[in-house]
């Protein structure tokens, strides 16, 4: 066993962390403290993602098959960190190297990976996630968005919620219902967004600008050639994104930085000398650092080829707790920082209440290793 | 960065799960308060698998061993003579008992005449072998899964060890956690047990969400302590020894009546094994001054 990153590792780090000092402006931390999905920092990301595509950063990654340099998960896993940490200059971009490229890869049609995947690799796209829907959070596979066929079209009816980038986003992958069948009546279509009879309005939000919106589609003309692999196989294409995209974002790593942040603030002023700040600050990192490595040990059966299960969403639901901690460590002991006194930590603050609800809310992560975990015998439905 | 077990780690696990089979079940109705085994504690010291750190298998399978070995009913002095004894003397003769300097008048694990008190305070770290004059018999009032003992004196003359207080609490606190990992995973695994047989209301306790989330909650703070133990074993830092026994000792005030609750009246009882290995986990929390030092010293250690 070895908890230290080897040398090629730290080389690996550090040499993003350069890239990221030589190209983000100066007054970064202000200009992206709304979040990955403002207008602002989306548009910068165009530019940004380009140059980590010429300097080989945007997805190093990948298979060599694929365009990339096989560097694997840990790598994976160093970039995440490297760019969250940094307040994600990829904007809505970390989401296409993670699971959207190697998604199209795997089930895409040669027609739609000469479309889809030149602008993945050069930086240039984004899309959006069409999965919840106003009744139908946590209970996806109820979704009733309806694709029906005609012709050589689907026409979609239906309204999406909450997604992500959507006001900005070129292209949706969109979850829709093309038979009763709960699960196996799931459709993926790739739809643009500029598509007519799609509406999308912003949801004012307390987790950044521009991250959540309505999308409603109205009579939505899709060519069946729009259709990511087969009629009702959309189910098995979300567990393939996930195997490449099980532990989301580490935030565990963003909120050690944050706690690291909000303890050199504190001791500038003097302030970190009280044991009950000490002591409350020491549980922060407990919590963050059990986050950690229940997350690499998921990391260490992705590198060693073997099946993940349902012990991510132990790390996931360790990674809420760590974020909820470091939250409550800032506003107990740093309110400014919400006030206009820190960019990074009011980043954190508006970032982290994500954590429990988005890509599986904490209660379905709770039941996930009630069930698969502790094998308890299931609920009655 | 490598978190896998390694083959010769699993080798060692899997001769421990054998040899301790015949005590991976608890004998009903006939245990106090602790349970305590001479024969399972030779044949592991005989096996050599309390020494494998000193054997250069390295403190991270120090870890695997203690942790496994807390997940069985049996109270056994491992943690101590696994990762302490090494830094001091292999040959010291075990049960291991660890105290503060100042702080010798709480009652002392597996204290008995013929183990090794070993005493860490600002002078350094010294030793004795204790005999029945140090001793006092803490009689039937423990309220603890551990066979304890009280000090009455210590002797004015103790063996002095060249190591720093500061290394031997650090390892300490990876001893504590990875003891209290396995505490935390035998704990909740006689939960599932009981509450997945238990029915009310015509179906398993263990289908009702408040007890399901909480269970869950259980396994994310055990699984937290196990990788925080292992982080420490392997890195030696004294920061991250301090995060892991904190983690551990947070795990266990956190948890311990939940499943105790769960168990509704039975959890009440000495005849439900439960208590084996709650009130042990009760025992490590007042370690090394409980949460709030561990948190200090993390503190310290991490951020000065």
């Amino acid at each position: 066993m070895d908890f230290e990153w080897d040398e090629e590792q730290r080389a690996f780090r550090d040499g993003l962390q350069a890239f990221l000092d030589e190209t983000l402006p100066d007054d970064w931390e202000e200009f992206s403290k709304h979040g990955p999905a403002s207008p602002a920092l989306t548009e910068f990301a165009r530019g940004f993602c380009g140059k980590l595509a010429e300097n080989g950063m945007l997805f190093p990654h990948w298979p060599v098959a694929m365009g990339g340099q096989g560097l694997g998960p840990w790598h994976q896993q160093i970039l995440a960190e490297v760019m969250w940490e940094a307040g994600e200059p990829r904007g809505g971009q970390y989401m296409n190297v993670n699971w959207i490229g190697p998604t199209m890869e795997r089930y895409g049609s040669e027609a739609q990976k000469a479309t889809y995947l030149p602008p993945i690799t050069s930086g240039k796209a984004l899309w959006c996630q069409g999965f919840s829907e106003p009744d139908s959070g946590s209970d996806l596979a109820s979704l009733r968005t309806r694709a029906v066929r005609d012709g050589d079209v689907y026409r979609v009816n239906g309204q999406k919620i909450w997604t992500s980038y959507a006001g900005l986003a070129d292209t949706c992958f969109l979850l829709t219902r093309t038979s009763d069948d709960k699960k196996r009546g799931i459709t993926i279509l790739l739809v643009p967004m500029d598509t007519p009879g799609i509406t999308v309005r912003q949801i004012p939000s307390l987790i950044g600008e521009g991250d959540i919106h309505e999308v409603f589609f109205d009579d939505v003309v899709v060519p069946i050639g729009q259709r990511l692999g087969e009629e009702g196989q959309a189910w098995e294409i979300i567990g393939f994104s996930l195997t490449n995209e099980r532990l989301g974002i580490p935030r565990f790593h963003l909120a050690r930085a944050a706690l690291d942040r909000a303890v050199a603030m504190l001791q500038a002023r003097g302030q970190f000398s009280r044991e009950a700040v000490r002591i409350e600050a020491a549980r922060c990192a407990a919590l963050c650092e059990a986050a950690r490595n229940a997350s690499y040990a998921i990391v260490q059966k992705r590198v060693d080829g073997l099946k993940i299960g349902a012990e991510s969403s132990s790390a996931r639901y360790a990674t809420v707790m760590c974020e909820r901690a470091v939250g409550e460590f800032v506003v107990e002991f740093l309110p400014e920082a919400l006030a206009g006194g820190s960019a990074f930590l009011q980043m954190h603050h508006q970032r982290g209440i994500v954590a429990g609800i988005a890509a599986g809310a904490a209660e379905i992560q709770l039941n996930i290793i009630a069930s698969h975990v502790l094998e308890l015998p299931r609920e009655p439905r | 960065m490598d978190l896998a077990i390694s083959e010769d780690q699993r080798q060692i696990l899997d001769a421990i799960d054998s040899l301790a089979k015949p005590y991976a079940a608890v004998p009903l109705h006939d245990t106090g308060f602790a349970l305590v085994s001479d024969a399972l504690d030779a044949e592991l010291a005989e096996n050599g698998f309390l020494d494998v750190m000193a054997m250069e298998l390295g403190a991270a399978t120090a870890v695997l061993v203690v942790e496994r070995l807390a997940r069985l009913p049996f109270a056994l002095e491992a943690a101590a003579t696994a990762l302490v004894r090494p830094l001091l003397d292999p040959e010291l003769p075990r049960p291991l008992c660890l105290i503060e300097e100042g702080s010798w008048r709480a009652p002392l694990r597996f204290l008995k005449p013929g183990a090794t008190v070993v005493v860490v305070g600002d002078g350094g770290v010294r030793s004795f072998t204790a005999g029945a004059e140090h001793i006092r018999n803490a009689g039937d009032e423990v309220l603890f899964a551990y066979p304890m003992a009280y000090l009455t004196v210590l002797p004015s003359e103790m063996r002095s060890h060249d190591v720093s207080a500061d290394v031997v609490r650090a390892a300490w606190r990876v001893g504590l956690a990875a003891e209290a990992a396995g505490l935390l995973a035998g704990a909740l695994a006689s939960t599932v047990t009981y509450i997945s047989e238990r029915k009310q209301f015509g179906r398993p306790l263990a289908t009702f969400q408040a007890l399901r989330h909480r269970m869950a909650e259980a396994q994310v703070l055990t699984n937290g302590v196990y990788w925080l133990a292992l982080k420490a074993a392997s890195s030696g830092d004294a920061g991250d020894a301090a995060l892991a026994a904190l983690h551990a000792q947070e795990a266990a005030k956190r948890v311990t009546y939940d499943f105790h609750q769960f168990l509704g009246a039975m959890g009440m009882t000495l005849e439900h094994p439960l208590h084996l290995w709650t009130y042990r986990l009760k025992a490590l929390t007042s370690e090394l001054g409980g949460r709030g030092e561990q948190a200090l010293a993390a503190a310290e250690a991490i951020w000065g």
